[in-house]
C-alpha cells in the first residue's frame, strides 16, 4: 500500500501537467502584460525621478554653497580694501602732521634766528649810538670840569684813550 | 494590536491541526479496519480527485478524459464527479492498480452493474482511491481536475486578484509619480523590489529586465502555492512533481532561448579542455543541461512534500502510541507532538518563502549563465575570469547563504552549476 501511494506521489498526473502549462502560461502572459510591466516600469521611473531630484538638489546645494563662498570672498575682499584705505589714510594723516610739525619747527627756528639777528643788530646799533652819546657826554662833562684847561683836540684824544681802555662790552 | 496576526496564525494552525486530527481519526476508523493501518501520511500528501473536508465530507472534482473508443476514434468525455463517471456506466473502479495505469483492462460486460453493487464496506473499491478505468476503449489523456489543480487555480486566481489591481494602480500613476498607497501595495512593491534587487540583478546582470516577468510570476506563483498548503484543508500544489516539473520546464526552455553562442560552445566544445577529454566532457555538459531543471523540480517538490509529511508524521505519533499503549500514552504523546507540529508548521511558513526564493534565484542563475557573454579564455594556468564565472560567484553566496553552505572557489569545475543546484536542495 505504501509503495503504491509513494508511486502515486512521484508519478506526474498528465492532466495536472496540462493544466499547469496552461495556467502558468496564461499567468505569465496576463501578469506580465497587466501587472509586472506597469509595476516594474513605474518603479524604474520613480527611481529615476528620485535620483534626478537628488542630483538636482545636490547641484542646487553646491550652487548655493558656491554662491555663499563667492559672497564671503567678496566680503573679505571689501573688508581688506577698507582696511587698506583706512591704513593709507592714517599714514597720510600721520605724515601730514609730522610734516606740519617740521615745517612749524623750521619756521619757528627761522623766526627765532631772525629775531636774534634783529636783536644783535639793534644791540650793535645801540652800542654805537651809546658810544657816541657817551663820548659826547664825557666830552661835555669833561669840558665843563676842565673848561679852559684843555683845548678841544687834546680833550678828544683823552676821551678816546679812555674809551679804548673801557671794556668792549 | 500586534498580537492579533500572531493570534490569527495560531488559530489557523490549530484549525489545521484539528482538521488533520479529525481526518486521521476518520481514516483510523475506516482504513484501520480495511488495511490494518494506523495512518498514512503519504496518502494525505498525495493528489486526489476530490477536496477533502473531513469530517464534513469530500467534494468530488469533475473528470475529463480524452478517450480512444473501441472503433479507434478520439473523443472527449466530461463528468461532474468520479461518482458520476462510475454511475454513468462508462467507467469502473480500477481494481488492478492505481489510477495512472492506462492499460486497457479486460472488462466484463456486466462491470457497471458490478461496480454499482459494490458496497461502502469494501474500501478497495472506492473509485476515488483506486482510480477509474473506462469500461470500453482506453484513456488517451486524463485531464481531470485534481486537488492540486484546484489549489493551483486558486493560487493563480489570488495572483490575478492581488496583482491586476496593483498593475492598474501603477498604470494610473499611484506609485509611479507618487508614493505607493496602502499596505498591500507597499508590501508587494517591497517584494517585487526584493526580487529585482536580490534575485534578478545579481544573477542576470544588465539584461535582467527581460526576465523579470518570468521571475516575478514564478516567485509569486510558487509562494502563493506554498502558502495555500498551510491553510486548513489546503494543499500545496508545489508538493506535486507534475507542477514543479512544468515550472522547471519553463526555466529550461527560457534558459535554452537565452543561450548565447558561448553557452552552446561551452557545451559542445568546452574551452580549455584537452582534446582527448572532450568526448567525456560533452556528454557530461549535455547531462548538465537537464540536471539543472531536474534538480529545480525535485527540490521544490521534495521540500514542500517533506514538510507536510513531517507534520502528518508527528501527529501520527499520537495515534500510533494511542493504539499501541493506550489512550493515556496517546494523550501524553500529544503534549510533545502538538508543540513540535506547531514548530514545524512555522518552519513550513519559512520554507514557503525560502523555496520560492531558491527556485527563482536558481532559475535566474541558470538563465544568467546561459545569457552571459563570455570573454575568451586565456591559457594561463590561472585563466581569466569569464562573465560566466563572475555570475556564478556573484550569486553563489546568495544561494549558499540560504543553507549556510560555503561555496569554494576551487570547486569551479565544469559541473559547478549542477553541483550548486544540488547543494542547495
Amino acid at each position: 500500500m505504501t509503495l503504491l501511494l509513494a508511486s502515486s506521489l512521484l508519478s506526474p498526473h498528465a492532466g495536472l501537467i496540462f493544466w499547469t502549462l496552461i495556467v502558468f502560461g496564461l499567468l505569465l502572459f496576463v501578469l506580465g502584460k497587466y501587472a509586472w510591466k506597469p509595476m516594474v516600469s513605474a518603479l524604474d521611473e520613480r527611481e529615476k525621478t528620485i535620483e534626478e531630484s537628488l542630483t538636482r538638489a545636490e547641484s542646487a546645494l553646491e550652487e548655493a554653497s558656491r554662491m555663499q563662498e563667492d559672497n564671503e570672498a567678496a566680503r573679505r575682499d571689501a573688508e581688506r580694501q577698507a582696511q587698506s584705505i583706512l591704513r593709507d589714510a592714517r599714514d597720510a594723516s600721520d605724515q601730514l602732521r609730522s610734516e606740519e610739525v617740521e615745517k612749524t619747527k623750521a619756521q619757528l627756528a627761522h623766526l627765532q634766528e631772525q629775531a636774534r639777528a634783529d636783536i644783535e643788530r639793534e644791540k650793535t646799533q645801540a652800542l654805537v649810538a651809546l658810544r657816541a652819546e657817551v663820548a659826547d657826554l664825557a666830552i661835555g662833562a669833561a669840558g665843563k670840569i676842565l673848561d679852559e684847561n684843555l683845548d678841544d683836540a687834546r680833550q678828544r684824544k683823552l676821551v678816546d684813550a679812555f674809551l679804548d681802555d673801557l671794556p668792549q662790552k | 494590536m500586534r498580537t492579533l496576526p500572531a493570534f490569527l496564525l495560531s488559530l489557523f494552525a490549530f484549525a489545521f491541526l484539528a482538521g488533520a486530527v479529525a481526518a486521521q481519526e476518520h481514516d483510523e476508523t475506516e482504513e484501520a479496519a480495511a488495511h490494518g493501518e494506523e495512518l498514512d501520511a503519504l496518502h494525505h500528501s498525495a493528489d486526489g480527485f476530490f477536496l477533502d473536508f473531513e469530517p464534513i465530507g469530500k467534494v468530488e472534482l469533475p473528470r475529463m478524459f480524452v478517450v480512444r473508443n473501441e472503433e479507434g476514434g478520439l473523443g472527449f468525455e466530461f463528468f461532474l464527479s468520479t461518482s458520476a463517471a462510475v454511475a454513468s456506466g462508462e467507467y469502473v473502479a480500477d481494481a488492478g492498480g492505481h489510477g495512472e495505469e492506462t492499460e486497457a483492462h479486460p472488462v466484463d460486460d456486466d462491470a457497471p452493474s458490478e461496480a454499482a453493487s459494490r458496497g461502502g464496506d469494501d474500501a478497495l473499491a472506492d473509485p476515488l482511491e483506486t482510480g477509474i478505468v473506462p469500461a470500453h476503449g482506453e484513456i488517451v489523456a486524463d485531464l481531470s481536475f485534481t486537488r492540486h489543480t484546484i489549489f493551483m487555480l486558486l493560487a493563480a486566481l489570488l495572483l490575478l486578484v492581488v496583482f491586476l489591481p496593483l498593475g492598474a494602480k501603477y498604470r494610473k500613476g499611484i506609485g509611479r509619480t507618487s508614493a505607493p498607497r496602502g499596505r498591500l501595495q507597499n508590501a508587494m512593491e517591497a517584494t517585487v523590489i526584493y526580487v529585482r534587487e536580490e534575485i534578478a540583478k545579481p544573477t542576470l546582470g544588465d539584461n535582467y529586465a527581460k526576465y523579470m516577468p518570468y521571475l516575478l510570476t514564478a516567485f509569486f506563483f510558487i509562494l502563493f502555492g506554498n502558502l495555500l498548503g498551510l491553510f486548513p484543508y489546503g494543499a500545496a500544489m508545489t508538493s506535486n512533481i507534475a507542477v514543479t516539473a512544468v515550472l522547471a520546464g519553463f526555466t529550461f526552455v527560457i534558459t535554452q532561448f537565452a543561450g548565447t553562442k558561448d553557452y552552446w560552445g561551452h557545451i559542445f566544445n568546452p574551452p580549455g579542455v584537452p582534446l582527448l577529454v572532450k568526448p567525456i566532457m560533452i556528454p557530461i555538459e549535455i547531462m548538465g543541461l537537464f540536471t539543472k531543471p531536474f534538480a529545480l523540480a525535485i527540490r521544490l517538490f521534495a521540500n514542500m512534500t517533506a514538510g507536510h509529511l513531517v507534520i502528518l508524521s508527528l501527529l501520527g505519533l499520537i495515534f500510533a502510541f494511542n493504539s499501541i499503549f493506550g489512550p493515556a500514552v496517546g494523550w501524553g504523546t500529544s503534549v510533545a507532538a502538538v508543540p513540535m507540529t506547531l514548530f514545524v508548521y512555522f518552519l513550513e511558513l519559512l520554507i514557503a518563502f525560502i523555496q520560492a526564493y531558491v527556485f527563482t534565484i536558481l532559475s535566474g542563475l541558470f538563465i544568467g549563465m546561459a545569457a552571459a557573454k563570455h570573454e575568451h579564455h586565456s591559457h594561463d594556468d590561472h585563466h581569466d575570469q569569464t562573465a560566466h564565472e563572475k555570475a556564478v560567484q556573484a550569486s553563489a553566496p546568495l544561494v549558499a547563504g540560504s543553507k549556510g553552505n560555503v561555496y569554494h572557489e576551487e570547486q569551479k569545475t565544469v559541473g559547478t552549476e549542477a553541483a550548486m543546484a544540488f547543494s542547495t536542495s
